[in-house]
């Protein structure tokens, strides 16, 4: 077996995952970083974020204000201490990207642009048109490719993370193109392989986004955090789940009803002045209910309501929105400048992740995780739109740091023992390639998943229908065990990679029906229709769940509050 | 609903001399792109085809293919835009791992060989921690206007799918070819006005099997899904790379 | 796809980790219409290779003397010499149309200060010059000037 040593070993190439590789690599040059990737860093779904990215920059604005909208819009569950580092070091982060080519938008003196978002006082979202996740992935992944210490693995899935005498010290890699296992040491391990919105059946995620960091880390021991809060963005097509951004409400877009009312601003859905510009939870909700309430449109795939840029005009439109009309017009046979484009509420981010401190470090010594498969957490029980690129580079370039000093400061790692390990998990996933033995079928398991998940974890969750998610998953969690796999060739074998993501969301699935039951309130994200209104003498703390052969176990983290009391979220 | 058939290259190193075709009845729902039946396959019919693919939105740049002979991007490409018999294979002009798959390693390497970075000649910060807690959003940032941001904003549209390789008819002949997709990618930070690195490139470019092998098929630029327009930051970057030997040959050493 | 490519074409840097099939050419390498555009466009060197032969003919005739030369002029009434300069022409008139529409694009976006003009101004420029050299030269051909 092949055995690669470096000084820290990052798993994921998304925004999170380069920005700390780079981190690391411009301030330890002569420190070796493997960036271990299942797709080329270009791939990762960092890619598909459209809107901007949050950092104060205006004279009109101050770190206080960013703080203040993030914990409100985190409906107080967010860490203060964490959010007031996260504010302090966006406009710095945003720079250096900036200052790495990204082509951001600009106002007419040649400074950057910033525009209006979900939940924010004032224009503090750095953009570019409508490509913000595209042009920083390749900013980044570009911006990397000048250090020659960092050492790329593309398409490599790692399927185990390598722990011994209570210190994670590597990972066990399947090479993608030749089927063979290796095993990539590090005195320390960033995860950095972003949510799994595709455990859920209609969603803004790309197929590679499959929880596989958060299943790593809690099959190590590593507690998962919040798992109940899966965000609902307004704005998805019908069918694909294609992402329409909060961009086109930004920009001065309407949400209207089947009457061609704009709903929000008609009816008191709480989020008063801010209209189009609520936070997303807010706006889910009443998107959901103006539906049941007989006011949305239907069609093949179900109801849903209009979201109008016909008012904006040609040229707001293809200049800050272009791509907005390519996907209308490519997906939905929509042109936005004459035609208002369907939408519907649609899962695109998990709030929760792997249990982290602010300096990204978990629970597991030499692990640390960042952007979203960590949960800080600054994003509590609901995430404001263009928080979360930046928190990927924040909170990427900060997990660098601390795993570059830890892995300075640690022993050896025993190689012997962790190679022994890597060979025992190549055993098992051999023994799964090919499987002709096993009685279920992996796109039969998905769609089950995905059913219960969406009867269990929608936007209006219900007590019942959330033990039965509970019930199910830990049923799915015993079935997954026994796919039937095709393919028993070594090379390329796409199958054997989506039996094992199959296996991480099942796992990781389970953990947010969990959660999500035991959580008694209605908070952000998580909505439960018997239970009304936030309940912060019972419920002001951050779910975790730690593994469990019988199922995830329950437990408790302290938010950790500052001089933002929690209050009535109003706007 | 319409049934049609669609026929795969399939490639197993460790079974097959060389690719096959294979046939598979896929029933095609009206709105459906290519991807969507290449997944019922992989989903339904037979779990063993390999092929990549991802955002399914058309920017990930993942599931590049050749539909019919065209390279295509596949989640953008409607499969009833096609008769009844559809024939997908791998990108053209690439060695092939293994069925719909394509090995992108040479990419890779002529893509970082242009220095695709911002690349500043004078000012090396000593101390990048202490510079970084200078960095000010404002003071921070280099000031860029719109003109210059459209000077290059166009050629930083690539999304790497790598149908402009496909296309090429230099690349499908002169392996040393630098190709479309990296030269445009080298130009675009030639094109930045943030960017000094110019000297550097434009002697990458004046080398052997880059810019001057282009013979402006403008092929690129027929297939790019995303309107780059590789054949003009090809045959602009010829320019440049002329303009800037020339003022070379008058002003040695850039006249510093 | 029924034609391999150069069997190095974008072959990997290291080599690669498995055994690889070939690169292959589309199977409508020849046949899709803007390939075969670009393909007629490179043929046109060929109608070009032929003509240059004819013009030295025609050189060496003048300097043989006038019977050489009206012996040139008489072959050339040939309907097949005609079909050739026709198409000659139709070469010539491809090229340039084709030549002038992708022309615009490769400037250069700025030479230190001085931009260009707009696309279609260029485009429009090269009509007129073109133009213009054929109006030079049928003018001097037809002795109206010097």
């Amino acid at each position: 077996m092949n055995v690669f040593r470096h000084d820290i070993v990052i798993v994921g190439g998304g925004g999170a995952g380069l920005r700390a590789a780079i981190e690391a690599a411009e301030n330890h040059p002569n420190a070796s970083i493997a960036l271990v990737s299942k797709v080329y860093p270009m791939r990762s779904h960092t890619v598909s974020a459209e809107g901007g990215a949050a950092a104060v920059a205006r004279e009109d604005d101050n770190l206080e204000l960013h703080g203040f909208d993030t914990v409100k819009g985190s409906d107080f569950l967010g860490d203060q201490d964490c959010i007031v580092y996260f504010v302090e070091q966006a406009p710095k982060e945003l720079a250096l990207l900036e200052n790495w080519g990204c082509p951001f938008s600009r106002n007419e003196d040649g400074s950057v642009a910033t525009r209006a978002f979900g939940g924010m006082t004032t224009k503090r979202t750095w953009y570019a048109a409508d490509k913000i996740g595209f042009h920083m992935l390749h900013a980044l992944f570009q911006h990397s490719m000048r250090f020659p210490n960092i050492v790329r693995y593309d398409e490599y899935f790692v399927s185990k993370l390598l722990v011994d005498g209570g210190r994670c010290n590597g990972v066990a890699a399947l090479d993608i193109r030749t089927g063979e296992y290796c095993t990539i040491l590090g005195r320390a391990v960033i995860l950095t392989t972003g949510g799994g919105g595709k455990i859920f059946p209609f969603t803004t995620n790309g197929t590679i986004k499959t929880a596989d960091g958060m299943a790593l880390a809690y099959r190590a021991g590593v507690p998962l955090k919040d798992m109940e809060f899966v965000q609902y963005h307004p704005t998805g097509l019908p069918g694909t789940g294609i992402l329409i951004t909060e961009a086109t409400r930004g920009e001065g877009g309407y949400l209207k009803n089947n009457k061609g009312e704009r709903f929000l601003v008609d009816y008191d859905y709480g989020v008063g002045k801010k209209a189009e510009l609520g936070p997303r939870d807010m706006i889910s909700r009443a998107i959901v209910q103006e539906i049941e309430a007989g006011r949305g449109f239907e069609g093949a795939y179900g109801a849903y309501v209009h979201l109008d840029l016909t008012h904006l005009g040609a040229e707001v439109i293809n200049t800050k929105l272009p791509f907005v009309r390519e996907l209308a017009k490519t997906y939905v046979g929509v042109d936005p400048i004459t035609t208002p484009i369907p939408i519907r509420p649609v899962v695109h981010y998990m709030m929760g992740g792997v249990d982290t401190n602010i300096h990204g470090a978990t629970t597991l010594p030499g692990l640390y995780a960042a952007g979203e498969t960590a949960c800080v957490s600054i994003n509590g029980a609901n995430r404001l739109g263009s928080n979360s690129l930046t928190e990927c580079l924040v909170f990427g370039a900060a997990a660098a740091r601390h795993a570059m000093s830890f892995s300075k400061d640690s022993a050896a790692p025993n190689e012997k023992a962790l190679v022994a390990q890597c060979e025992e998990e190549a055993g098992r996933v051999a023994n799964l390639r090919g499987r002709k033995k096993g009685g279920e079928k992996i796109s039969a398991i998905r769609r089950e998943l995905n059913n219960v998940m969406e009867a269990c974890c929608g936007v209006y969750r219900e007590q019942t229908s959330m033990q039965t998610g509970v019930i199910a998953t830990a049923q799915l969690r015993g079935r997954v065990a026994d796919l039937r796999l095709e393919d028993s060739s070594k090379v390329f074998n796409t199958e054997l990679i989506t039996a094992m993501e199959l296996q991480n969301m099942v796992e990781v699935a389970e953990t947010i029906a969990v959660s999500a039951a035991h959580r008694k309130e209605s908070r952000g994200a998580h909505t439960c229709k018997d239970y009304k209104g936030r309940d912060d003498s019972n419920y002001l703390y951050h779910t975790m769940t730690h593994h469990d052969p019988a199922g995830p176990r329950l437990g408790k983290k302290d938010v950790v509050l500052g001089k933002w009391i929690p209050e009535e979220r109003k706007y | 609903m319409a049934d049609k058939t669609i026929v795969i290259t399939r490639f197993d190193p460790d079974k097959d001399q060389a690719p096959r075709k294979q046939e598979y009845k896929v029933p095609c729902e009206p709105d459906w792109k290519v991807l969507d039946a290449i997944n019922f396959i992989k989903d339904e019919l037979d779990g063993s085809v390999a092929h990549r693919w991802s955002c399914r939105m058309a920017v990930c740049g993942s599931c590049g293919m050749m539909v019919n002979g065209e390279p295509k991007l596949t989640c953008k490409t409607s499969i009833n835009d096609y008769g009844d018999r559809v024939d997908i294979e791998p990108l053209a002009n690439f060695p092939i791992v293994r069925d719909l798959v394509v090995d992108l390693d040479g990419f890779m390497h002529k893509f970082q060989s242009v220095k695709p970075w911002i690349i500043r000649a004078k000012e090396k910060a000593a101390d990048p921690i202490a510079a970084r807690a200078a960095l000010h959003p404002v003071k921070g940032t280099y000031s860029q206007s719109a003109d210059q941001l459209a000077t290059f904003k166009q050629f930083s549209m690539c999304i790497n799918c790598m149908l402009c390789y496909a296309a090429c008819p230099v690349v499908a002949n002169e392996p040393e070819f630098l190709g479309p997709a990296a030269i445009a990618l080298g130009h675009r930070y030639n094109m930045d006005s943030r960017d000094e690195g110019q000297g550097e490139r434009n002697e990458i470019f004046r080398g052997e099997g880059t810019v001057f092998s282009c013979s402006y098929a403008n092929e690129c630029s027929e297939v790019c899904p995303k309107n780059v327009d590789p054949a003009a930051a090809v045959n602009q970057a010829k320019f440049g790379a002329v303009i800037d030997w020339a003022k070379n040959l008058v002003l040695p050493r850039g006249g510093a | 796809m029924s034609r391999p490519a150069h069997p190095h074409a974008m072959a990997p840097h290291t080599p690669g980790r498995t055994r690889t099939a070939p690169p292959q050419m589309p199977s409508t390498w020849w046949s899709a219409p803007r390939i075969r555009n670009y393909l007629l466009f490179d043929a046109t060197g060929i109608v070009y290779y032929l003509i240059s032969f004819l013009a030295i003919g025609m050189v060496q005739a003048l300097a043989r003397g006038p019977e050489s030369w009206e012996a040139v002029m008489t072959r050339l009434r040939h309907p097949a010499y005609i079909a050739f300069h026709v198409l000659c022409l139709v070469s010539v008139v491809f090229v340039a149309v084709r030549f002038f529409s992708l022309f615009p694009k490769a400037q250069p976006k700025a030479i230190g200060p001085i931009k260009p003009p707009p696309g279609p101004v260029i485009h429009a420029m090269l009509y007129v010059v073109w133009l213009g050299i054929t109006a030079i030269m049928t003018a001097i051909l037809a002795g109206v000037i010097f």
